[in-house]
């Protein structure tokens, strides 16, 4: 692994699109502004693996699932792409909306 | 279209033969099958609010997914905006989103609240996010199963 000294505002360009910039120390935590194109994706580390551990579990085979549990208390039924859109996303947090 | 049009009521339904329109795309794959990038969304009635988000090219391979708002009313995923770009998103009621289910057992299963799969309702194109605000979520957040003892 390379590993570079920087100081509190210096920044490391990677393959001239993805550019990391130390913002701040204070005391052990560090800020760092990255600037990568929408198709790189940038996780924290421990979310991500968190997210694929979780999802390694979930993969099912479904026939030897003998049935999906079923929930207490009512849903409402909606589905989404079969063309009973109920815009439920109503909650999402877009960006500047 | 209505489900029933989409699974023959005595076969497996998992194995139904779905809608080309029920297919969406996941570029990037899901976190941990990156490889895996078309799946086809199956709905069986009797299971709602649950579906199955199928891998195309192998029937005996589905995540449980479910509509989140559905099973948690005040979920306010943040979604960061270079996906908000890469999906192509211009409003809310174009994201239709669906979290993956992990069955622990006939009585217990969780929702993953930090990841997310949002699909762009019109292009069927998706990504599994991981959402500004998953500090306030857990990956495990356990579904009020019928017969729990929790």
């Amino acid at each position: 692994m390379l590993i570079l000294s920087r100081k509190s505002g210096e920044s490391i360009v990677i393959d001239g699109r993805i550019h990391v910039k130390i913002v701040r120390v204070e005391g052990d935590v560090v800020k760092v502004g990255i600037g990568a194109p929408v198709d790189v994706p940038v996780h924290r580390q421990e979310v991500y693996d968190e997210i694929q551990r979780s999802n390694r579990q979930a993969l099912t085979r479904p026939r030897k699932l003998s049935g999906l549990p079923k929930l207490a208390g009512g849903t409402t039924k909606a589905h989404p792409l079969a063309g009973r859109a109920t815009n439920t996303a109503k909650k999402v947090v877009l960006p500047g909306k | 279209m209505k489900c029933a049009e989409m699974i023959e009521s005595e076969t497996p339904k998992v194995s139904a033969v779905a809608q080309a329109n029920n297919e969406v795309r996941l570029p990037m794959g899901i976190l941990g099958f990156e490889q895996i990038k078309d799946y086809v969304l199956l709905v069986n009635p009797e299971e709602e609010p649950f579906a199955w988000l199928q891998v195309k090219a192998n029937a005996s391979l589905a995540f449980v997914v479910v509509d989140p708002f559905l099973v948690m009313p005040n979920y306010q995923p943040d979604i960061p905006e270079a996906d908000v770009e890469f999906l192509g998103l211009r409003n809310t009621s174009d994201a239709l989103l669906l979290n993956i289910v992990t069955i622990h057992g006939p009585h217990r299963a969780t929702i993953n609240l930090k990841g997310p799969i949002v699909i762009n309702r019109h292009t069927h194109i998706g990504k599994q996010i991981i959402i500004a605000n998953a500090v306030d979520y857990s990956v495990q957040h356990p579904l009020p199963v019928a017969g729990s003892i929790e």
